[in-house]
């Protein structure tokens, strides 16, 4: 307990401020879409280099923790994913918004952030070396399993499991464009040098998702009269939270398990998360229509995963998420080597970045819960020219990201896919899994058959292979069962995400 | 008619002919074609604000134009207006590799060569659990055994120069491709592959830790932070390797903004600020002129192409 001697730098103003400033920069980043938590940090890593490693770490984790909490502000109010993490909070999120529940929508996923939060802030100051092992167990074979696992999600998650699987097939497909992972030959790029590097993500989610329901909406301008929405409330209701225990506990619990494997990333924390706690449910069908618990797991998920991201980087120097390889930076530019010996070289600074995600997630929640009424007033603008402003928001943030022209050609494309998906009823969630989870699949597939010359044995060995191998074959399993047990009079309602 | 002919063409002369004096009178861009926040985005946003310290009146911002392994960026910026307000970063991968690949629509003789400003040393270094803790050993089990070397992307620069070294020692690996750095070095300390190439400082840091053992440098002469470790040289193998990274412009570039830009890097680079945050990021600083830095970038695509044509790959994505 010597440690806590370390936490006092923590409480010095100038800090504290910084440390603040850094989340508020960050939520506001994370809101806005095409600018990224990833981004965030690796911009401002350069006003970092002057100042004492605790206090400029710190500023960094803000912006971080911000971030991927403010995606979800725009994911609820507008259906846009500011964060690829925040696309799963699309889901509930959005319905309920649209319902005139902005507030309490935004309140569910203020508290489920900070919950999710906090308690992997805990795991990381308590456990951090302990579980950092699990990381460096996670080989092509793992890797592979956890992906398929991952994939499995859409059976349950879709209506109409045919259109389910088309979706995620096609998902798959779409993410082969790109060089190939093994070899590095481009593979469907018809010439175009800007697909080189395959469908950006970012621009694909804002098309899937925002500018889908933009051309959706304008379909039904002609026939509404109600043209602006109420935007009440700024706490989630008790009942809201009483259902929605079981979904912050797994959302936390599996955010803090995901963000430490790594190169994995909030984005599936949050789909596995959301998964597990509609199928956990006693009411199942209500996810998709606007249900708390569908946010209070993303978005538990999605901020567990950033102080779980920082336990393999830390304790082992590897790290957990894309976000975190750039905060590596941030440490080596001040002469620390992330790695097992920080604890022992640089205690001060290892407990000092503790403290500080600790005090960020606190930042976050009051920062979010202040500004709750200021954001929800964006949906009293008249629709039609909200519309507008989405649109030219979907376009800004496509370019910003990478600023290529061809980034803003692929938005279109999946804006176009997205709404004839919506028409015909194929679940845009399920393609959206299948771009996140297809690439890590194939990859790791190859390169396992690459390194056990074709042994295919290979993928059935190991605990964690078997592990996550048996939990897919129970997800494809359950809602077969769960279905014929129904009986044929009732079908499960189908998923517009 | 005439009159808006003759004002269009006194617009164009005055665009092409920009105030040369006054150079640099607003921002200059240098575009960095990875994302933010890796190790060659990060060295170049330490330059720019060295070079905003030399260069009077502009600031020298950074802009990341990622994708295509690197090829989109430096494509923008050979094919930028040559005017010095937009520069691009001249790194090994994409100008010394992928036009080989094919697939990128710039060859290296499109490439104006400011100055080089960096080099990134090559450590070859046993994972855990690999079947060999120094050179020697490695060696001897590489002979018979197909040893597993982790790369971070296929015909990238640590693939090349593994693959290289390979045929230079006469000596068997498999290459593994990760995604970047980051998935390879922690499949490295997991003990997933046998060897991998990194930079000293991640060598360094792990092997103080127990993680990695380092084998060999890929130079001619043994480097400060591992005076221990020999070189492939001196153990009798004709082979060195680094990757790097400078400035360069589009073809057109005029004279004088050349001659500022060179000035300006050549200051930049001896900057006591400059120098010690790329010490801490475990930057290897070394300024090259124009000539030395295209000589170098010429030997090494000349190797590189050899390799890539070994290994099957030459032209693959024409």
């Amino acid at each position: 307990m010597d440690n806590l001697v370390y936490l006092l730098p923590l409480f010095d103003l100038e800090v504290l401020w910084v440390i603040a400033l850094g989340t508020f920069g960050g939520l506001i980043i994370g809101a806005l879409p095409g600018l990224t938590a990833t981004m965030g940090v690796a911009l401002l890593i350069p006003l970092t280099f002057g100042m004492a490693p605790v206090m400029g770490l710190n500023m960094l984790i803000g912006i971080y923790i911000g971030g991927i909490y403010g995606g979800c502000v725009s994911a609820i109010l507008l259906r846009t994913p500011g964060t690829p993490s925040s696309a799963a909070t699309v889901l509930d999120g959005y319905p309920m918004a649209a319902r005139g529940e902005a507030g309490r929508a935004l309140g569910m996923a203020t508290v489920a952030s900070t919950i999710g939060g906090l308690f992997a802030a805990v795991v990381l100051a308590t456990l951090a070396p302990q579980l950092a092992g699990v990381a460096l167990k996670f080989g092509s074979a793992e890797y592979f399993a956890l992906a398929l696992f991952g994939l499995t999600i859409i059976a349950s998650l879709s209506g109409d499991i045919l259109k389910g699987v088309i979706s995620g097939l096609l998902g798959i497909l779409i993410a082969c464009v790109g060089s190939d992972p093994i070899t590095g030959g481009l593979r469907y790029t018809f010439g175009v040098s800007g697909f080189a590097s395959g469908f950006a993500f970012t621009p694909a989610l804002i098309g899937l998702f925002a500018l889908s329901e933009v051309f959706t909406q304008m379909e039904r301008f002609g026939q509404e009269n109600k043209v602006t929405l109420k935007v009440a409330g700024r706490w989630p209701t008790r009942s809201d939270l009483r259902e929605s225990r079981g979904a912050l506990v797994r959302g936390s619990i599996i955010g803090t398990i995901i963000g430490i494997i790594p190169g994995t990333g909030s984005g599936t924390a949050s789909w596995i998360a959301y998964n597990e706690a509609r199928r956990s449910s006693k009411t199942p069908e209500k996810f998709g229509t606007g249900y708390a618990p569908g946010i209070a797991a993303t978005e538990s998920a999605n901020n567990a995963v950033c102080a779980a991201a920082l336990i393999p980087l830390l304790a082992l120097g590897i790290p957990g998420d894309v976000v975190t390889a750039v905060l590596m930076g941030g440490l080596m530019i001040q002469g620390l080597a992330p790695g097992p010996m920080l604890y022992i070289t640089n205690p001060d600074v290892v407990v000092g970045i503790f403290g500080g995600t600790f005090i960020a997630t606190l930042f976050m929640f009051v920062f979010g819960m202040a500004l709750i009424p200021v954001f929800s007033r964006i949906l009293m603008i008249p629709r039609h020219i909200l519309a507008v402003t989405i649109v030219v928001f979907c376009f800004i943030g496509s370019f910003a990201i990478n600023l290529n022209q061809v980034d803003l050609y692929t938005m279109v494309g999946f804006g176009l896919l997205g709404w004839g998906m919506q028409k015909f009823g194929f679940s845009q969630a399920a393609l959206c899994i299948a771009l996140i989870l297809g690439p890590m699949m194939e990859a790791n597939l190859r390169r396992g058959l690459l390194q056990t010359h074709n042994d295919l044995m290979a993928f059935l060995s190991g605990p964690i292979t078997l592990l996550f191998l048996g939990l897919a074959f129970l997800s494809m399993l359950l809602p077969l069962i769960a279905r014929s047990r129904a009986g044929r009079g009732t079908s499960t309602p189908s998923q517009n995400g | 008619m005439r009159t808006s002919v003759a004002l269009a063409a006194a617009a164009a002369s005055v665009l092409a002919v920009p105030a040369l004096a006054d150079y640099p009178e607003r921002p200059i861009q240098i575009i960095v074609p990875y994302s933010a926040g890796g190790g060659t985005d990060l060295s170049v946003r330490l330059l720019a604000d060295s070079l905003t310290r030399q260069l009077e009146g502009a600031r020298v911002v950074v802009r990341n134009q990622p994708g295509g392994g690197g090829s989109v960026g430096t494509s923008a910026a050979i094919h930028a207006r040559p005017d010095g307000y937009t520069l691009g970063t001249g790194a090994q991968g994409p100008l010394a590799l992928l036009p080989h690949l094919g697939g990128t629509d710039y060859q290296l003789e499109d490439v104006n060569f400011i100055a080089l400003f960096g080099r990134n040393l090559q450590v070859l270094v046993a994972c855990a659990n690999a079947p060999f803790q120094d050179f020697d050993a490695f060696m001897a089990h590489a002979k018979d055994n197909a040893v597993q070397v982790g790369n971070s992307g296929a015909g990238g620069a640590n693939h090349i120069s593994a693959e290289a070294f390979a045929k230079a020692a006469d000596v068997k690996i498999e290459s593994v491709p990760y995604p970047g750095s980051a998935d390879a070095r922690t499949a490295c300390i997991g003990g997933h592959i046998d060897a991998m190439v990194a930079s000293p400082a991640e060598a360094l840091s792990a092997s103080g830790a127990g993680q990695m053992t380092p084998l060999f440098v890929m130079e001619d002469e043994r480097i400060d932070v591992f005076p221990d470790t020999p070189t492939a040289a001196e153990k009798g193998i004709d082979f060195t390797w680094s990757s790097w990274k400078g400035i360069i412009a589009p073809e057109g570039l005029p004279e004088e903004v050349k001659a500022t830009l060179q000035e300006a890097i050549a200051a930049a680079v001896e900057d006591q600020e400059f120098r010690t945050a790329m010490e801490e990021l475990g930057e290897f600083v070394v300024f090259e002129d124009a000539e030395a830095y295209e000589a170098r970038a010429v030997a090494d695509s000349e190797v590189a192409r050899q390799t890539i044509e070994d290994l099957g790959l030459l032209g693959m994505n024409n």
